[in-house]
């Protein structure tokens, strides 16, 4: 298949790059899903598909070693999906010109693995990226997500940056784009079993019964006034209820508790990894005095962390940035190469 | 993004209410032909299982709406449709019926004088009639769940129009349209209530079984598909105060429904302006056409003694959901099952008795 972006900007890229010996990729990492389940696509078949939370400050950088005379790719020995997602994105560029046989990646990363941060996605994406930046070419989004799928069976939807999407993870189609982005809030990210990991390769796809699926086309409708309206408060009830389906699933415990202390101090709702271990409070991060009660609800839950054994793993602004933590530039992210 | 379509078939314009306005914090949720939300579900659904083989005849005990839809969508499906009905069968709904094919089964009128009346007699001969054909399927709309998960979609459409629901009020049959929308829209919203309405003579919050004038709602047998846990409140509407409120909702707003909507807005809208906070979406079922020769007919009202009736701006509370006093009651059901609630009544009268 022959690359089809490359088009001015990336030709320019291209030329400057000449030089260059080595491919960059970056990929954000996420915060579980906002609501996941079955739904039916445009042509009325059930799919599976998740709607994810993203989360700006953790990612994934990866830098392609491209080499000419041998076919194989390296990586990181307890990454094998990167070598995957290498090896299927080499495939892609066959008929380029200029394109590598093989070669090495290395990966720099701040996503904690096996807890539903997306760890594994974002490697691969990155890694995805950073052989198509080798090749001087922007991979459209659909495109980095149907390999990303090839390359770990179920992908969440990092790699689509620019729209709020319902992804079918096992088989990288966009049921529907919600909007171009999330209402500004404010998350606390909590680590319901620290030191436990869940094994996605070993998860069941969960078998919902009938109710549960008639219910997620009703939270399908409730999160796309949500995200329309930029109403942080119905998104929190669509991710309160998908976390309480997940429950019979991968249960999160202390779900109540962590329900109960945000909507003390005025939080709009819960929401899981549904194949990990973390969990986020939603707050409007319009509401008046935000920030103080999102702090309020993070002392108030590591005091009682000795009880209840969560761990509070950060504070996250989506669609808004939090005082005193300046937005992280995702394509920059030095600290991730230092 | 999509573009407009245009419908595959007829019956699927009949999915949609159209929502509209009808006070600050009030909204009205117009069918056509709501029944056919439930019908045209689940005979999709039989279809796809392959419970439909090619000769299964569709069989159902219905003298009302929910048999047109099914003789609607027999139509498209090129299906045999045979309904077991009341002798007394509305004449221009039974012209229709037949000209859609189906075959209408009117049992005798004898029939009514038995314990559980007509509907009893309804279902035993709508047993006779599955014996008599090789292959029936009937839809069962007071038992099948695919009624009440029907109306999934309705709740979506509330969800997506206008979001925090605080309430939501309607007339009872089956229990389908209720228990099926409220059950869906809880998924979200946990807090929103559910204010049924029933008439007097109908066992389904605990009247006797007795003669019903006000047609559309109510039951004679306690469908499975009610689920009382989900009520919050019920209250009970004569005839005469349904009439006067379905001319009210026509009046007033251009809205031309029937009786069962006439019934469920009186209740809507005195609990809308009592809690000016709260949202609030009244169903109604049907439009006005199959009774523009009697509830908009000012002469028959008259003649049957509904014109003129004073109806009261505010329903009476009872402690007693059993007993039938007054043209509108209101009795706070607290979402508890049947037989706690008559469990309680009881205990109660037994101490009115000491």
């Amino acid at each position: 298949m022959v690359a089809v972006q490359v088009l001015s900007p990336a030709a320019d890229r291209r030329y400057r790059r000449a030089g260059a010996e080595v491919g960059i990729g970056y990929a954000p990492a996420h915060h579980g899903e906002l609501l996941q389940g079955i739904f039916t696509d445009a042509t009325g078949q059930p799919r599976r598909a998740l709607v994810t939370l993203p989360q700006p400050g953790r990612g994934t950088r990866a830098t392609f070693y491209p080499s000419y005379s041998h076919s194989g790719v390296l990586g990181p020995p307890e990454r094998t999906k990167v070598r995957r997602a290498a090896m299927l994105a080499l495939r892609h560029f066959t008929s380029s010109a200029a394109a590598a046989k093989g070669g090495r990646v290395e990966i720099a990363s701040n996503v904690p693995p096996g807890i539903g941060m997306g760890s594994s996605t974002s490697d691969v994406t990155a890694t995805i990226r950073a052989v198509a930046d080798f090749h001087g070419v922007t991979l459209p989004a659909d495109e980095v997500a149907r390999l990303a799928v090839l390359a770990e069976c179920a992908s969440d939807s990092i790699m689509i940056d620019d729209r709020v999407v319902l992804f079918g993870h096992r088989d990288a189609t966009v049921l529907e784009s919600f909007g171009h982005r999330l209402p500004p809030m404010f998350v606390i990210s909590c680590d319901t079993e620290p030191g436990a990991r869940v094994d996605t390769l070993r998860l069941r796809p969960a078998d919902y019964d009938d109710a549960e699926l008639a219910g997620f086309g009703v939270l399908r409708a409730a999160l796309r006034r949500a995200v329309a309206l930029a109403d942080p408060a119905l998104l929190g009830r669509v991710a309160t209820a998908s976390a309480r389906i997940n429950q019979r699933y991968l249960p999160k415990p202390h779900l109540d508790h962590l329900l109960r202390a945000c909507q003390r101090h005025g939080g709009c709702g819960i929401q899981v990894a549904h194949s990990g271990t973390v969990a986020g409070l939603l707050f409007d991060a319009l509401a008046p005095d935000a920030e103080r009660r999102l702090h309020r609800c993070a002392a108030e839950l590591e005091r009682g962390a000795a009880d209840t054994g969560i761990a509070i793993t950060g504070l996250i602004g989506v669609s808004a940035s939090l005082a005193g933590s300046p937005a992280p530039d995702p394509h920059e992210l030095e600290a991730l190469t230092r | 993004m999509s573009i407009q379509t245009a419908f595959e078939e007829a019956t699927e314009t009949y999915q949609v209410p159209r929502l509209i306005r009808l006070a600050p914090n009030l909204y009205g949720a117009c069918f056509t032909l709501m029944k056919m939300i439930p019908a045209r579900f689940i005979l999709r659904r039989a279809e796809a299982r392959g419970l439909l083989g090619p000769d299964t005849v569709i069989v159902e005990t219905t003298s009302g709406t929910f048999g047109l839809a099914l003789a609607m969508q027999g139509v498209h499906m090129s299906r045999r449709v045979v309904l077991v009905s009341d002798p007394v069968i509305d004449e221009r709904l039974y012209r229709r019926l037949t000209d859609l094919g189906a075959v209408v089964d009117r049992v005798p009128a004898a029939a009514g004088a038995v314990p559980g009346g007509y509907q009893a007699a309804r279902l035993q001969r709508l047993a006779e009639v599955r014996t008599e054909h090789e292959s029936t399927f009937c839809p069962e709309q007071y038992s099948n769940p695919d009624n009440p998960r029907s109306y999934a979609s309705v709740a979506e459409l509330f969800l997506e129009c206008l979001g925090q629901i605080d309430c939501v009020v309607g007339p009872v049959g089956s229990g389908g349209s209720m228990c099926g929308t409220v059950g869906n829209l809880r998924t979200v919203l946990p807090e929103c209530r559910a204010i049924g309405v029933d008439t007097h003579g109908s066992v389904l919050f605990g009247h006797a079984d007795g003669h019903r004038e006000l047609r559309g709602l109510g039951m004679s047998l306690m469908p499975a598909n009610l689920d009382h846990r989900l009520f919050d409140q019920v209250h009970w509407c004569s005839a005469s105060a349904a009439y006067a409120a379905t001319r009210q909702l026509h009046r007033r707003h251009a809205l031309f429904m029937g009786p069962s909507g006439g019934a469920a807005y009186l209740a809507a809208r005195w609990w809308a302006a009592a809690n000016p906070s709260a949202l609030t979406v009244v169903m109604l079922p049907d439009e006005g056409y199959r009774y523009q020769d009697t509830v908009y007919d000012d002469n028959w009202l008259r003649s049957a003694g509904h014109l003129d009736v004073a109806v009261a701006t505010e329903p009476v509370r009872v402690s007693d959901p059993t007993r039938p006093v007054g043209s509108w009651t209101c009795f706070d059901w607290g979402r508890r099952d049947y037989a706690e609630v008559m469990a309680g009544t009881a205990r109660a009268a037994a101490r009115e008795d000491r």
